[in-house]
C-alpha cells in the first residue's frame, strides 16, 4: 500500500504527459493504482476474517533461517577479498553446519567437492574470470 | 552435436529436479541459465525445454512410490499412483507412464511444429491495440488461475510490472526510480530475481523445514512389465491426457497442474468404473502424466509466436532467449527459423532420450529420492551465488537474489503466487509499449480499442472469465440450495 502510494507520488513528478503523448510517469501511476485496489480488498476482506496467528518459524527454524541468510551475506561480503574459491569453501561448511550435517567430516568433503567443482565449471571449462583474491 | 549433448543434460537434470522434492523446473532453469551462454540460442533453449519436459517425466517417480510429488504437476499422480504401488504394481505403473509421457510428449511436439508457424503468421497482423488487449487477457487469467486467491495474483502482476519500470525508459531515455543509483539506471536484471523467488526462497524453506526421508523400494526391471488388461485401459487416457494438456498448455498460468487436474476428473467421468479412481485406477495415472507431458508443448506456443510466456518456466526461457539477443515472437519464424526447426528436431529427440533414460534407470531415480535435500542445498546455494555473480560480474545482482529469495520465502508462506510476479517482470516492458504506443495510435481515446475486432474479442473473453469468477460463489451456493 505504501509503495503504491509512494509510487504515485514518484510518478507525478515524472510527468504524466497527456494522453495523446504519455510521460514517463503515466504508466507508472497506472500501476501504482494497479496496486493499491487489490491491496486495500485484500486488507477489507482480511480485516472481516477472524485473526489466525499461524506462526511463520519454529525456534529452530528462525534460527536456522537467519543463518542462512547470515552465511549468504558472508559469501557477498567475502568473495571480493577472498576470491571465490576460498570463499566458496567456507561458506559451503557453513551451510552444510546450518542444514544440520552431522559430525565435520561430511560437511568438509562436501565443500571441497563444491569449491573445486566451481573451479572446474567456471574457470576451466567456461573461461570466466571471477576475482581469486588471495589465491591470486 | 553440441544441441543433443544439451538436450541429454537437460533431460537428465530435469528428471533428477523432477524426483527431488524442493526445486522446481523454474528455478533450476534459471539456475542453469547462466552456463548456457557460452552457446547459442537455440541450445539454450534446448537445455531449458530439456529440463522442464524431464522435471515433468521425473516428478512421477516418486509420486508413484513415495507417494510425495517432485514436483507440483505429479501431486494428482499420487492418488493412485501410489495406491498402485501399494498393491505391487508399481513396476507397471512407472512403464505406463514413461511410455505414455512419451507418445504425449511426441504428440505435443507434433501439435507445436503444426500450429506454431500458423499462429506466428496469424500473430503478424496484431498491432499495439492487440497485444495491450491480449495481456490483459493474459493477466487477468493468470492471477485467477495461478493460487486461490486472483487478488494476491493482481498484486503480485502489479508488483512484477513496477519492477520492470525500474531503470532508464527505453522509449523516452528517462531514468525512473532509480533514485540516484547507478546500479539501478539498467533495470533489475530478470534472473537474479527468477533465482531469488524461486531458488533462494525454496533453499530457505528447505532449512526451516524438518524433512522425513522416503522409503523406496527396490525395483527390478522385470516388474516392470504392464500386464495386457493395464495396457488396455491405458490406451485412451494416453491419448484423451496428450490432446488435452496440449490445449491446457495454451492457458496462462501453471498449465502442467492444471492439466492434470482436468485429465484426472475427465477420466474419472468418462471411466465404467469410477469407484477405482483413488483405489489405484490405472487411468488416473497415465491420464495426467500424459496430460502434463503435452502441456509443456503447448505452452510453448504463446512463447514462440506472441514472444508472451504464460507460464514461469516459458518466463525464464523468454529471458533466457532475450540475453542470447532473439525476440521470440511472430517474427521468429522469418528471422530465425532455424532457432525453431532445430528445437523441434532436439525435442524429438529429447522425447526419446528420456523413454531411454527413465525405463531403465527408475530404480536409480527412485534412490535419488532418498538424498536428504540438506545435502544438496549447500551445493545448490553455491551455485546460486556464483551463477549470479557470474552473468555481469556484479555483486549488486547477487544483493538482488537473496533479497528476493528473501521476500520471495515470505509471500510464499503467506501464499501469494509468484509466477505472477516473475511473468509481470518479463512483460512490463512489452506492456508499457503497447499501452503508450495504442494511445499514441488512437490520439488518446481508449475507446477506439472496441473497433479492432481482434483486440475486442480478447477484451470480452477477458470481461466474462471476471463476472464468470464473481458469480461462481454466488450461483454454486444457488445451485446448491435448489438442489438440498
Amino acid at each position: 500500500m505504501i509503495l503504491g502510494f509512494v509510487i504515485i507520488f514518484v510518478s507525478i513528478g515524472y510527468g504524466f504527459g497527456n494522453l495523446r503523448r504519455p510521460g514517463p510517469g503515466l504508466y507508472p501511476f497506472f500501476i501504482a493504482v494497479f496496486l493499491i485496489l487489490p491491496f486495500s480488498i485484500i486488507l477489507f476482506i482480511s480485516g472481516l476474517k477472524p485473526k489466525r496467528s499461524e506462526p511463520l518459524f519454529d525456534k529452530h527454524g528462525l534460527r536456522r533461517f537467519l543463518l542462512m541468510v547470515l552465511t549468504f551475506f558472508l559469501w557477498i561480503m567475502a568473495m571480493p577479498f577472498l576470491g571465490y574459491v576460498v570463499v566458496t569453501f567456507i561458506t559451503a561448511y557453513c551451510f552444510c553446519k546450518v542444514m544440520m550435517l552431522e559430525g565435520w567430516l561430511k560437511p568438509l568433503a562436501l565443500s571441497i567437492a563444491t569449491a573445486l567443482f566451481i573451479y572446474l565449471l567456471f574457470d576451466v571449462w567456461l573461461y570466466i574470470d571471477l576475482p581469486r583474491g588471495i589465491l591470486g | 552435436m553440441v544441441n543433443l549433448l544439451a538436450c541429454f543434460i537437460g533431460a537428465l537434470v530435469g528428471t533428477i529436479v523432477g524426483v527431488l522434492p524442493g526445486l522446481g523446473p523454474t528455478a533450476t532453469m534459471a539456475l542453469m541459465l547462466p552456463f548456457t551462454l557460452r552457446y547459442g540460442p537455440e541450445t539454450g533453449l534446448i537445455m531449458m525445454a530439456g529440463i522442464w519436459f524431464g522435471s515433468q517425466y521425473g516428478g512421477s517417480t516418486t509420486s508413484i512410490l513415495v507417494n510425495i510429488p517432485g514436483e507440483a504437476a505429479s501431486v494428482v499422480t499420487c492418488i493412485d499412483g501410489y495406491q498402485m504401488a501399494k498393491k505391487g504394481r508399481a513396476g507397471a505403473a512407472l512403464a505406463l507412464v514413461a511410455v505414455g509421457s512419451f507418445i504425449a510428449g511426441t504428440i505435443g511436439i507434433i501439435g507445436l511444429q503444426f500450429f506454431a508457424p500458423i499462429l506466428g503468421g496469424a500473430a503478424l497482423s496484431f498491432g499495439p491495440p492487440e497485444y495491450l488487449a491480449f495481456m490483459v487477457l493474459a493477466f487477468i487469467l493468470l492471477s485467477n488461475l495461478s493460487g486461490d486467491a486472483p487478488l494476491k495474483g493482481f498484486l503480485m502482476v502489479g508488483l512484477g510490472l513496477f519492477i520492470s519500470s525500474i531503470g532508464i525508459n527505453p522509449l523516452d531515455s528517462y531514468p525512473r526510480f532509480t533514485f540516484g543509483s547507478d546500479k539501478l539506471m539498467l533495470g533489475i536484471e530478470f534472473l537474479p530475481l527468477a533465482m531469488g523467488f524461486f531458488g533462494i526462497a525454496e533453499i530457505l524453506n528447505i532449512a526451516v523445514e524438518t524433512y522425513a526421508l522416503p522409503m523406496v523400494k527396490k525395483l527390478r526391471l522385470k516388474e516392470l512389465y504392464p500386464n495386457k488388461k493395464e495396457i488396455r485401459r491405458s490406451i485412451s487416457p494416453t491419448f484423451r491426457g496428450s490432446i488435452l494438456g496440449f490445449f491446457c498448455g495454451l492457458l496462462p498460468g501453471p498449465c502442467t497442474v492444471i492439466s492434470t487436474f482436468i485429465s484426472w476428473s475427465l477420466e474419472k467421468r468418462l471411466s465404467k468404473t469410477p469407484e477405482e479412481f483413488g483405489k489405484g485406477a490405472v487411468e488416473g495415472v497415465v491420464g495426467p502424466e500424459s496430460a502434463n507431458n503435452s502441456a509443456v508443448m503447448g505452452s510453448m506456443i504463446p512463447l514462440l509466436t506472441l514472444g508472451i510466456p504464460f507460464a514461469a518456466p516459458s518466463a525464464v526461457m523468454l529471458a533466457g532467449l532475450r540475453m542470447h539477443h532473439v525476440e521470440p515472437g511472430p517474427l521468429l519464424f522469418q528471422t530465425n527459423p532455424d532457432i525453431f526447426w532445430t528445437f523441434i528436431a532436439a525435442m524429438y529427440l529429447g522425447n526419446l532420450m528420456l523413454l531411454i533414460l527413465n525405463l531403465p534407470l527408475v530404480g536409480f531415480f527412485g534412490r535419488i529420492a532418498t538424498i536428504r535435500p540438506q545435502m544438496l542445498m549447500p551445493f545448490i546455494s553455491i551455485i546460486c551465488l556464483v551463477g549470479v555473480y557470474s552473468i555481469r560480474n556484479s555483486i549488486f545482482d547477487v544483493w538482488v537474489m537473496i533479497f528476493a529469495g528473501v521476500i520471495g520465502y515470505y509471500l510464499r508462506r503467506w501464499k501469494f503466487p509468484i509466477a505472477p510476479f516473475i511473468i509481470g517482470v518479463v512483460l512490463g516492458p512489452m506492456t508499457e509499449n503497447s499501452v503508450r504506443q495504442t494511445l499514441m495510435i488512437f490520439k488518446g481515446n481508449m475507446t477506439l480499442i472496441f473497433d479492432r475486432p481482434i483486440a475486442l474479442v480478447f477484451l470480452i473473453v477477458a470481461a466474462a472469465f471476471i463476472v464468470l469468477r464473481i458469480s461462481y460463489p454466488f450461483l454454486r451456493r444457488k445451485f446448491i440450495v435448489q438442489k438440498v
